[in-house]
């Protein structure tokens, strides 16, 4: 129903005004509590008394603490030309334009990185940084600190274009924060803990858990190097997997040239065959050897049979992996089977029916198996439609033209004694046929 | 029976002596076609962006009016080209970001705004060239410009944001290879050999303004600004990685200096083909070049080179501009995005072409113009060279690929020589404005 939105009534407008008036409201109380990191640089660090002893270089906080919210464990002050170390126990007030100290004295140690911690302004701002929220990459205009519980900690992150221009324009109206696109560090993947051996941010983790294995692959691939290969340390070796199958090939390929080989091969293993042998056939052959013989044998021998094949003939597409049964069999039987091989799910158009020489007898599709009843046997179901095949040397145009003509959702690849070998899902075809077109591409070559 | 069953496949030993399975065969030979076209990677590509309407215009207006005098400086141009190429090549490679993402993450917000800024001018300044070299194009062919700025700038803002530009491309591609007969045309101009080889070896220069202007419309014009985040974006798109990138260094060097060679060839055909040493009045005087390639058909030879080469870039330029500008920002950089989605990146695009296009409508001198565009790209190049330098030489930002000692001094060299030069052409007109020089 299209319903044209008439004229906002009175109560409609107070309503917005109530709310205007309460977000701003809100808005003042966040700002009146948020340190801006890019604000509280060059700041001064005043001691008991109220002398300037120092101005602010940097905040440091620790990542590897188990927290959404990393907490400040302390300053690099700047004392003349020297960077000294002040720990966060010393800080009286955590201000906006200053920081002021417990003590009259301070004893200024030097500054020593310790494993899991970040300097902030070095280190974060400024750099790339996941949001899982709205999975994308994003770069750290400017900070938000907060004192909350006592305890200094990392809450937001600026995204937004103001933050840029306050810090373009003059210094003394850098501090003040102008919070307006702000994203809750709770969401925030954030690298740089390459530095030491510390952990990532658990609660980051769990923020990953939640991407579909394509948004993570878009991730990676916007990414610098360092910052990929901390991501992809971040995450599950099935998530992992997951996404590298959904990356462009050439990213893919990338992604396993910098990788040591023994991370990659672990890789390739966990990835559906097809996938895997698509980047590894773009490798060098040397590296694709070394990366064969490092990956589980099982895995290894599905790819290195796909590799036989030309890439863009059925052998190269299918996927490897089938699930089959016998004639005898019940359809409850079959559906166990199934459920099984979840893990498998987006390569699971259907079940094969296999004779008793290994011949292809039916390909019956998740719908009729789901129609069954439980008790029936397979052989119930064996009947039209029946499956369509190619061979494993048919070309695209060969598979596409059979799938049109035959409205099914995928082919099944047999061998000339009717053996089956794989199976081409529509979206395989689909990938092939449709020009990359996902950001503007730099020139490549005539072709 | 196992759950998942393996595809009744001959065990992995047998693959190959199976009688359908073909041997690989498609396997070694888009092996060697890739070989070959290795050779049009993107150093390549970005290097041949100098040989852009404004390039054409300035490389045959050296020629025009200096003869093979400018042949020295062409020389010290390709030595800086290369260096500087190649350190951006390595820096996309190595981080896998783009120049704009690295600066971000390197300076300080001011700093990195004003390497941006200086971006965007040098840009602007690049695409009002591309369109009246387009322009340029359509008068040979008795279009006026104000007919074929206007329709060129919609066609190819509309090209790139409805998505069919890569065909274009492509075309426009291969119209702009009409130029690689520029080296047969200057053989068979029959050239002072004798001299030009002199004038290539021979240290010199001239001592006056219009020389000294030009040389820095030829570095402006090679060593383009928009050229070194062009190959660090696109080595960084192509997924380079340290792995490859002996290859790609291979490519950034070989072709660099090939495209300066054509550049050469471009000054030698015109210094031979043209007699009267003055600035180059008009495009078809500098068609004139071609004539022993293409006899009376040379104006429209050079009219469909110069059209594809700035339709080219006329989209190319502020696509990478944008691309660095988003990058920098951290926001999405896609031509596929609506505008909603991708407002900086698509909105820079935007404005660029339809700036570009309605600056090459003012009235004027199309080919000056594009020789000026050229020194103005010539005095930015030295500030954006410095940070390329900087980050190449920053061993946190490239590890051990950082630069070493020797190719510091180098680089160095190259880019401070630039500067001087730029500098000088600078203090120039800023006193001469003032009525003192």
């Amino acid at each position: 129903m299209a319903v044209r939105p008439s004229a906002p009534s009175v109560a409609a407008l107070r309503a917005r005004y109530e709310q205007r008036v309460e977000r701003l409201t809100t808005l003042r109380h966040v700002r009146s509590e948020l340190v801006s990191l890019a604000g509280l640089i060059g700041k001064p660090v005043l001691n008991q008394a109220g002398q300037q002893i120092g101005k602010v270089a940097d905040v440091v906080a620790r990542w590897d603490s188990n927290q959404s919210y990393p907490p400040a464990t302390g300053l690099i002050v700047r004392v003349g030309r020297r960077r000294a170390w002040l720990p966060i126990d010393a800080v009286d007030e955590f201000g906006r334009d200053r920081i002021r100290l417990r003590t009259a004295r301070l004893d200024l140690r030097e500054v020593a990185r310790r494993p899991g911690e970040v300097e902030l302004a070095r280190d974060v701002i400024d750099h790339q940084l996941v949001d899982t929220d709205g999975a994308r990459v994003i770069r750290a205009s400017d900070l938000y600190l907060a004192r909350v519980a006592g305890v200094v900690q990392l809450v937001g992150v600026d995204v937004g274009f103001n933050s840029l221009l306050r810090r373009l324009g003059p210094a003394r109206f850098r501090s003040y924060p102008t919070p307006e696109k702000v994203i809750d560090w709770a969401s925030i993947t954030s690298f740089g803990s390459q530095h030491g051996p510390g952990g990532t941010l658990q609660a980051a983790e769990h923020g990953l858990q939640r991407l579909r294995p394509g948004e993570l692959a878009d991730l990676l691939e916007d990414l610098g190097r360092t910052e990929r290969r901390d991501l992809l340390a971040q995450l599950t070796p099935e998530q992992a997997a997951d996404a590298l199958e959904e990356m462009q090939e050439e990213e893919l390929v990338q992604l396993l040239r910098e990788s040591d080989t023994a991370e990659a091969a672990e890789l390739l293993g966990r990835m559906e065959p097809d996938e895997a042998a698509d980047g590894l056939r773009e490798l060098e052959p040397g590296e694709q050897e070394k990366l064969l013989a490092a990956m589980p044998a099982e895995a290894r021998d599905r790819v290195a049979t796909l590799l036989g094949y030309g890439e863009r003939t059925a052998g190269g597409i299918m996927t490897t992996v089938l699930v089959v049964a016998t004639p005898p069999e019940t359809i409850a039987q079959v559906r166990d089977r199934l459920r099984a091989n979840r893990e498998h799910d987006e390569d699971l158009a259907g079940v094969i029916v296999l004779g008793d020489d290994g011949q292809l007898l039916d390909d019956l599709t998740t719908t009729e198996l789901f129609l069954a009843e439980p008790e029936a046997t397979v052989d119930d179901l064996i009947g039209p439609p029946w499956p369509v095949t190619v061979t494993p040397d048919a070309d695209l145009d060969e598979i596409a033209e059979r799938l049109v003509e035959t409205r099914h959702s995928s082919v099944v690849v047999v061998d000339e004694e009717e053996r089956p070998l794989g199976r081409i899902l529509v979206d395989d075809v689909l990938d092939m046929l449709v020009p990359d077109r996902s950001r503007f591409r730099f020139p490549r070559r005539l072709s | 029976m196992s759950d998942v069953q393996e595809g009744a496949l001959p065990p992995p030993g047998e693959v190959a002596s199976g009688p359908r399975r073909r041997p690989p065969a498609r396997r070694p030979l888009r092996r060697r076609i890739l070989v070959v076209l290795a050779f049009m990677g993107p150093g390549i590509i970005a290097a041949n962006a100098g040989n852009d309407a404004g390039g054409i215009a300035t490389y045959a207006s050296a020629g025009a009016q200096f003869g093979y005098r400018t042949l020295f400086a062409m020389l010290l141009v390709t030595v800086a080209l290369v260096v500087v190429q190649e350190m951006c090549a390595r820096l996309g490679a190595y981080t896998g970001e783009g120049l704009g993402a690295l600066i971000r993450e390197q300076f300080s917000i001011r700093v990195t705004a004003f390497a941006l800024l200086a971006l965007i001018v040098a840009n602007v300044g690049l695409v009002v060239s591309e369109f009246a070299g387009i322009a340029a194009a359509m008068e040979l062919l008795h279009v006026s410009k104000y007919i074929s700025i206007p329709v060129a700038a919609v066609a190819i803002w509309a090209l790139v944001v409805f998505g069919s530009y890569k065909y274009a491309e492509r075309l426009f591609l291969v119209l702009s290879l009409v130029f690689f007969a520029y080296p047969v045309a200057a053989f068979l101009s029959h050239p002072d050999y004798a001299q030009a080889g002199a004038q290539l070896i021979w240290p010199h220069f001239l001592a006056t303004k219009e020389f000294l202007l030009l040389v820095v419309a030829l570095i402006g014009t090679t060593i383009t600004p928009y050229m070194q985040f062009y190959v660090a974006a696109a080595v960084v798109d192509r997924g380079i990685g340290p792995a490859d990138y002996p290859g790609e260094k291979l490519d950034t060097v070989a072709g660099s200096i090939f495209c300066n060679i054509i550049s050469i060839f471009i000054i030698v055909a015109t210094a031979a083909a043209i007699h009267v040493r003055a600035p180059l009045e008009s495009a078809k005087q500098a068609a004139q070049a071609l004539a022993p390639v293409a006899g009376r058909f040379a104006t429209q030879l050079f009219a469909i080179g110069l059209l594809g080469a700035s339709a080219l870039a006329a989209a190319v330029v502020p696509l990478s501009t944008a691309y660095a500008i988003s990058e920098a920002r951290g926001v999405e950089r896609s031509v596929s995005k609506s505008f909603r989605q991708a407002p900086l990146f698509l909105g820079l695009f935007t404005a660029q072409v339809f700036i570009g296009g309605a600056v090459a409508l003012i009235p004027g001198n199309l080919i000056q113009l594009l020789v000026q565009a050229q020194v103005l790209n010539g005095l930015i190049t030295p500030i954006l060279l410095t940070y390329v330098l900087v980050l190449a030489n920053r061993t946190s930002v490239l590890g051990d690929a950082a630069n070493g000692r020797v190719f510091k001094v180098v680089a160095t060299t190259s880019v401070v020589t630039v500067a001087i030069l730029s500098a000088t052409v600078l203090i120039q007109a800023v006193l001469s404005g003032f009525g003192i020089a």
